[in-house]
């Protein structure tokens, strides 16, 4: 049964123009995982060379869906307290401590060790109540009424342990908690997970995932990007800048330019006033581009040749 | 004009050829998981079989699960659909045919009308009989459910040897009656050329055809198995005598092994890192709260990074062995970080630079070019000395490759007696058979007493087990 709750994910080519109009540029292949994503409520797991925009597709399918954005940020330690709840212990021990002298009064009169306990287990759990917990993204994400994007960012970062934790979050959309049971998501959220790839995530994690691959875009696309990132910069200074790019991410770099740094580096040529890529103006802007300084000398070295594939 | 089940059919079509598909990516080494399978039908049903690109993502979403899945699976896809392009149309078209036994009368007539005037009388003999008139008329629906339906009788999907195509060919020839076909040839042969022409025409036809579908259902169903044949004869190859030819197979394999192995003990390190509380330092902190723990304080359990040293004897002898101790290991850094690793023939240098800076093949190259030469196991365990001993600590393994077999010169005992000391353990491997040990020059016998563990390394089998052994023991 297609999912209903994201109206306009249901066509590839309106997720495009969408898309388009909040500033992503998507190929017919993200589109594609887009629609199959909402269609059937799976969390869809994007992976490619950093700064190809992975984080930017999860923001933009929010805007697009018009639905608050939930983000996760892994790190190495990350654990369940920090993903998906906590007990609030300090107020816990606060209450506690206030509601100590309440005892007196509730225990007033009664006889004997067992009816004090009975009295006391007519109250329940109070401290652990939904009063005492604290949601954390993951959790967050669940409890939202109308559903809305949950991105769960550089999940490789996070150790083994945590995808585990995942599992129940991504196939069923509900999350256990030992004291007051199951809660499970009304409405199902959009769920995208990044990677870098700097480690295998385990089988279990990528079976519940559609897979997205982003590459380094194509010059054509790339230029499409830019130019609707930065309007301000003529049509055929884009076209000179993304051909000069993709000569550089040819080279044996230590740290290739992604699209953001693309996308910079043209907010820089604009903010300079640049109407032409010339040699020295590259010179003085490289280190937009390139974040190494061997990856600049070695740009620096082959820049007669790569300027003049701006020109083709 | 046309039946309303039909789409629904054709639906049911193109899902079995899914299947087969995901049984082809399964020969491909991609794993698909009925799980896999249901989310891609569904996916697939999603987007209409209509849009080949779009079919292409869609399953690619559902199926490749890494970037290197990825580029297989869109070579699987493009040869299996090119594969299965010019009967794919016959096929569902078989399987709607197979739906509605009556078939379509309107369709033979037209064909016929199409065909050239030049058949002569002789074959009248032969109308009648199915599978000659469905070959004369071209009836692509007709031939294609016989073709499936004789499949299905001699259960061609269990072929499991490329040798076997034969065999099957003839089996399904007789299941679709060609027996007759060959007769009428035979009559013919004699009493009417062009007649006996024109039957072994259509005869080498029917053939061309049936050989595709034993191929097709080799590819689908055998070669997978036979990959695997292939794989594990790799895996017990003496390591010095794989040949360029299986290189890329052996990567692929040692990079199998490895992945497994990082997972295996990927998780088992981080089991061990979950704190406790802290009583001493919650109590502490409780005096400001009036004795009441507000800042509860956790133990921390320090991860021990364990610490490989892999000391290799490039000479001519053993220097493939090296290579793949340090590819393998370098395929491991996920679980194995911080290795080191030195490299000697003669004189001793480390070389982990150019394993962290250069991919490891050429970094092999460079390593064997920089310290090939005559081993002299005594300078190489000084040098050594001098270089890291003092790094070496209760957390380090070191392991060392050589035959041990030091051209009668001192091997220096007391110095690997010193680094047993130091370390947490020495592994020796030697790529000879333990027979051979202590035989002529080898010191091995003398070696192994200052050891943990001396072993015979000498293909990836073994190799796996050692390094799978060496994860399982730190902690």
């Amino acid at each position: 049964m297609p999912n209903t709750d994201y109206p306009s994910l249901g066509e590839i080519s309106a997720i495009q123009t969408a898309f388009e109009a909040a500033g992503y540029i998507c190929t017919t292949r993200i589109a594609t995982v887009v629609k199959l994503a909402a269609a059937l409520e799976k969390p869809v797991l994007i992976e490619g060379p950093p700064g190809v925009g992975k984080t930017e597709l999860a923001k933009t399918c929010a805007k697009v869906v018009n639905r608050p954005l939930v983000r996760l940020q892994c790190y190495e330690g990350l654990d369940e307290s920090k993903a998906l709840y906590e007990w609030k212990y300090g107020k816990q021990l606060l209450y506690t401590q206030l509601l100590k002298e309440q005892l007196g009064e509730i225990l007033d009169g009664a006889k004997g060790l067992s009816e004090s306990m009975n009295r006391l287990h007519q109250f329940g759990d109070v401290f652990y109540s939904e009063a005492f917990l604290e949601p954390r993204p993951l959790l967050k994400a669940m409890e939202t009424d109308s559903g809305g994007v949950l991105l769960i960012d550089e999940i490789d970062k996070a150790d083994f342990e945590f995808e585990s934790l995942l599992l129940e979050v991504l196939s069923d959309f509900q999350v256990s908690i030992p004291e007051l049971g199951t809660i499970s998501a009304q409405s199902k959220p959009l769920v995208f997970l990044t990677s870098n790839d700097t480690r295998d995530l385990s089988d279990a994690l990528k079976r519940r995932c559609l897979h997205l691959h982003i590459p380094f875009p194509s010059v054509e696309l790339e230029a499409r990007i830019v130019a609707s990132r930065v309007p301000d910069l003529s049509q055929s200074l884009t076209d000179q800048l993304v051909r000069f790019v993709h000569a550089i991410r040819s080279l044996d770099l230590k740290k290739a330019p992604a699209i953001s740094e693309t996308i910079d580096w043209a907010k820089s040529l604009v903010l300079l006033h640049a109407n032409n890529l010339d040699g020295s103006l590259v010179l003085d802007t490289l280190n937009v581009l390139l974040k190494y300084e061997e990856d600049i000398k070695i740009a620096e070295a082959q820049l007669p040749k790569l300027m003049a594939t701006t020109t083709a | 004009m046309r039946n309303p089940n039909e789409s629904v059919n054709q639906q049911s079509a193109s899902s079995d050829q899914l299947l087969a598909f995901m049984q082809y990516l399964r020969g491909k080494k991609i794993p698909v998981s009925p799980a896999d399978t249901l989310d891609a039908i569904e996916a697939a049903e999603l987007l209409g079989y209509s849009d080949r690109a779009l079919l292409k993502n869609g399953l690619a979403a559902t199926l490749a699960k890494s970037s290197h899945e990825l580029a297989t699976f869109e070579r699987a896809f493009d040869e299996y659909f090119q594969l299965a392009a010019s009967t794919s149309a016959a096929k569902a078209l078989a399987d709607d045919e197979g739906t509605q036994p009556t078939p379509d009368p309107g369709v033979s007539p037209s064909h016929e009308n199409m065909l050239p005037e030049n058949t002569p009388d002789p074959l009248e003999g032969l109308r009648g009989n199915a599978l000659f008139d469905s070959l004369e008329s071209q009836d692509e629906s007709a031939l294609s459910v016989a073709i499936e339906t004789a499949a299905a009788e001699v259960k061609v999907e269990d072929i499991s040897l490329f040798t076997q195509r034969g065999q099957y060919v003839r089996k399904m020839l007789d299941a679709l009656g060609d027996e007759a076909l060959r007769a009428a040839a035979i009559e013919f042969e004699q009493s009417d050329p062009a007649a006996f022409e024109a039957v072994q025409a259509l005869r080498e036809q029917l053939r061309e055809r049936v050989r595709d579908r034993v191929e097709r259902a080799y590819l689908i169903h055998a070669s997978a198995q036979t990959e695997d044949l292939l794989d594990e004869s790799l895996s017990k190859l003496k390591l010095g005598n794989i040949d360029h030819s299986q290189m890329a197979r052996f990567k692929r394999l040692m990079e199998r092994m490895a992945r497994k192995l990082a997972a295996r003990h990927g998780r088992r390190r981080r089991r061990y890192r979950r704190g406790k509380l802290h009583v001493g330092e919650t109590v502490r902190k409780s005096v400001a709260t009036d004795g009441i723990p507000f800042h509860p304080k956790w133990r921390k359990v320090e991860r021990k990074r364990p610490q490989i040293m892999a000391i290799c004897d490039v000479s001519g002898s053993v220097a493939a062995y090296a290579k793949f101790l340090l590819m393998f290991i370098y395929a491991l850094q996920d679980v194995l970080p911080r290795t080191r690793s030195f490299a000697f023939s003669a004189a001793l240098g480390e070389v982990s630079d150019l394993f962290n800076t250069l991919p490891v093949e050429e970094a092999i190259e460079t390593v064997n070019l920089k310290y090939g030469g005559a081993t002299d196991y005594g300078r190489a365990l000084n040098d050594f000395s001098e270089l890291a001993l003092a790094e070496v600590n209760h957390a380090t393994t070191l392991i060392i490759l050589g035959d041990a077999r030091n051209n009668q010169a001192d091997p220096r005992l007391d110095l690997l007696a010193e680094m047993k000391a130091r370390a947490k353990q020495v592994i020796w491997l030697n790529p000879e058979s333990t027979r051979m040990w202590g035989t002529g020059d080898s010191e091995m016998l003398k070696v192994r007493r200052h050891c943990h563990i001396a072993k015979e390394c000498n293909n990836l089998n073994q190799l796996a087990r050692i390094i799978d052994q060496l994860l399982s023991e730190r902690r």
